[in-house]
């Protein structure tokens, strides 16, 4: 009887295939790739490796800052430190530039340590004094943003040239390094994800008390989550300098807002225990190349706003409708 | 028989009767009173031009700014939301006051309240969102915050003109019975703010909501014009300090809410309000404010750099969410018994 009223409640031939085909990261890489087609639509150049790598230049600080934005968000935490760490990064790269491929080695670990330090004090106050996440990275975000402002008051200075280049320049003529560094990211993520941290991080997004009860050290695995994420927005303040060659205490400003709407457009639900790194990078990429969409089509600079906003609560919105969706099974 | 409540679930989920939760609001708005005084008094011993009543009319008057935009930001953390996006909607007031209202318009007595029912349409649209559509505070205020903006450099072409409506500067600028108006107002906006989230029902209605929704739902509150309503007046406080910002530096810039948005958070955590929703009191919120710039104007006296300035802020929210945490004040109260 049972098993008769399941066959009689079975989805639609369509929902299954709807439901499927948007699973993961597989909508938004969709998205991206209509995107994408319109823009070589509209500019045959689009399809070039120069353009192609410039767009990733482009898209590589937001796809890191994203990247460790989706992992506090997965453990159902919020990240407002972004910002700081990457400020802080840009203006050390453009006050201490290190030449030579040496020196770049040295910046990014550089970085990478500075993430890993505000990540920790992050991973103090958020799983040993239990603040609330939120709270507590607005607190070291504006502390952040100060000691920016105290290594360089306005913006100036310059990025090692070496950086700069070879950073934003191409490996065998093809290949973007920007692109490369990402996808270090997301692989590291890949082999990450299925081991006890990566399982204990979805754990304890989805309900930490039963995480806890379960067996999993939530006080350590929250505590890692934001030291793992401070690295990574680390590698985005390096990246972004690469990029811009020159420092501004407020470089990571603008990145804050949009790493959140580059993980809400990939799907990661923002109450945790659901997204990947993957979906948020191809997010972060969708916000970026909409601006290049737009401008082809001749949309003044100044209304992007508009339209990635308009994305990002349709985005919201159609995702939460493919989550009841798959609910009603 | 089996239906008896056990006593000792609720001991053990906090105590929440009327004589505890006081106890907590009033030790963090007295707190935070304490130490604004005491900053005073002590910058009093830095330099004697600090300190004085003309300087507490200053941080009054700087303060007003930031007072009135965290009592917003204040009502829509108590309902259990956030607001991201004052700066955009403080960058909407002071541009429609100087572009579209401009110095000398005779209308400007009926186009000032609707430049702020224009802000008010943005919460509006804000907290419809965030109710019937479902998208969660944080990404629909964020949404509403890069729309907006980019909408008003496209309306500015980038550079906003115009000056300051006669009213805005009038506002900002006169003396009233001795005090500058500004500080007049304010005391009238916080006596009616505070009447309004402590003393009237929708007040109650809000905590209710930000303590449980479900809850609040079945108690009978009508919980989707109560969660929309913190939205709008959030966005028509921010509206207004935007024609004040105006009225006080004579013109906009597209970047003026900018610095807004972390100090508001700051202010009503600051305040001893829960991040979370259903708790604080806006007085402990305009304490908050205020401290915040009683710091600033002191820092700026004594001509620390703007980037130490920001370390100490930081640290000043920091170190009140510690001495604000639950486990804290449990502990205190077990002292105090």
């Amino acid at each position: 009887m049972a098993l008769a009223q399941f066959e009689v409640q079975t989805v639609p031939a369509w929902k299954t295939l709807l439901i499927k085909s948007t699973r993961g990261a597989a909508l938004i890489v969709g998205i991206y790739l209509i995107l994408y087609a319109f823009y070589a639509y509209q500019q045959p150049r689009a399809l070039s490796a120069s353009s192609f790598a410039s767009l990733m230049n482009n898209t590589a600080p937001l796809a890191l800052a994203a990247a460790g934005q989706a992992l506090v968000v997965i453990s159902r935490g919020f990240d407002l430190s972004v910002a700081g760490v990457i400020s802080i990064c840009n203006v050390t790269l453009a006050v201490y530039p290190l030449e030579g491929p040496g020196g770049a080695l040295m910046s990014a670990l550089l970085c990478m340590a500075i993430g890993l330090t505000v990540g920790a004090v992050n991973g103090v106050l958020v799983a040993v004094l239990r603040l609330q996440s939120i709270a507590a990275t607005l607190a070291t975000m504006i502390i952040c943003q100060g000691i920016a402002l105290v290594i360089l008051k306005a913006p100036g200075g310059s990025v090692a040239n070496w950086i700069a280049d070879e950073m934003t320049g191409r490996l065998a003529g093809v290949i973007p390094v920007s692109g490369l560094v990402v996808a270090l990211v997301i692989g590291t993520w890949l082999l990450l994800r299925r081991s006890n941290f990566g399982l204990s991080l979805y754990a304890i997004g989805a309900d930490e008390h039963s995480a806890a009860l379960s067996g999993i050290n939530t006080r350590r695995v929250r505590f890692l989550t934001f030291v793992i994420a401070g690295a990574i927005y680390g590698l985005a303040g390096f990246m972004l300098s690469a990029q811009t060659a020159t420092g501004n205490p407020t470089a990571g400003t603008p990145l804050l807002m949009l790493s959140f709407a580059a993980v809400a457009l990939g799907g990661t639900s923002l109450s945790g225990g659901k997204g990947g790194l993957f979906a948020a990078v191809m997010g972060a990429a969708v916000l970026m190349l909409l601006q290049k969409v737009l401008f082809s089509f001749g949309i003044s600079s100044f209304y992007t706003g508009m339209f990635q906003g308009v994305a990002l609560i349709c985005a919201v919105v159609f995702s939460g409708l493919l989550t009841r969706l798959g609910e009603v099974k | 028989m089996t239906q008896t409540p056990e006593p000792t679930p609720f001991t053990q989920a906090g105590d929440t009767r009327t004589s505890a939760k006081i106890s907590r609001d009033t030790i963090s708005a007295v707190s935070v009173a304490v130490l604004c005084v005491l900053l005073l008094l002590s910058a009093r011993l830095v330099s004697p031009a600090l300190g004085s009543w003309t300087q507490v009319e200053t941080v009054l008057v700087l303060g007003f700014f930031l007072v009135v935009l965290s009592y917003g930001q204040g009502l829509v953390i108590l309902s259990g939301g956030l607001d991201l996006s004052l700066p955009a909607t403080i960058t909407l007031g002071g541009i429609l006051a100087t572009s579209w209202v401009g110095a000398n318009d005779p209308n400007a007595w009926y186009l000032l309240p609707v430049v702020l029912m224009i802000c008010g349409l943005v919460g509006l649209m804000s907290g419809i969102g965030v109710v019937w559509l479902k998208v969660p505070p944080f990404i629909m205020t964020m949404a509403m915050s890069i729309i907006v903006a980019s909408a008003l450099l496209g309306y500015t072409n980038g550079t906003p003109r115009g000056a300051a409506p006669t009213a805005a500067v009038a506002l900002m600028k006169t003396e009233l019975l001795g005090l500058p108006t500004p500080v007049i107002v304010l005391v009238a906006f916080v006596a009616m703010g505070w009447l309004f989230q402590s003393r009237s029902i929708y007040g109650r209605y809000l905590y209710a909501i930000g303590t449980n929704l479900d809850a609040a739902r079945i108690a009978g509150v009508p919980v989707t014009m109560m969660q929309i309503l913190p939205y709008v007046i959030s966005a028509m406080c921010a509206g207004f300090v935007g024609i004040a910002l105006v009225g006080y530096s004579s013109g906009a810039t597209l970047r003026m809410g900018d610095d807004y948005l972390l100090p508001s958070i700051a202010a009503v955590v600051i305040g001893g309000s829960s991040i979370l929703g259903g708790r604080g009191t806006n007085l402990g919120t305009v304490g908050g404010a205020i401290l915040l710039t009683t710091l600033g104007t002191i820092i700026s006296a004594l001509g620390m750099e703007f980037g130490l300035r920001t370390v100490i802020e930081g640290s000043i929210v920091l170190f009140a969410l510690l001495l604000l945490r639950e486990e804290l004040f449990q502990k205190l109260r077990n002292l105090w018994r």
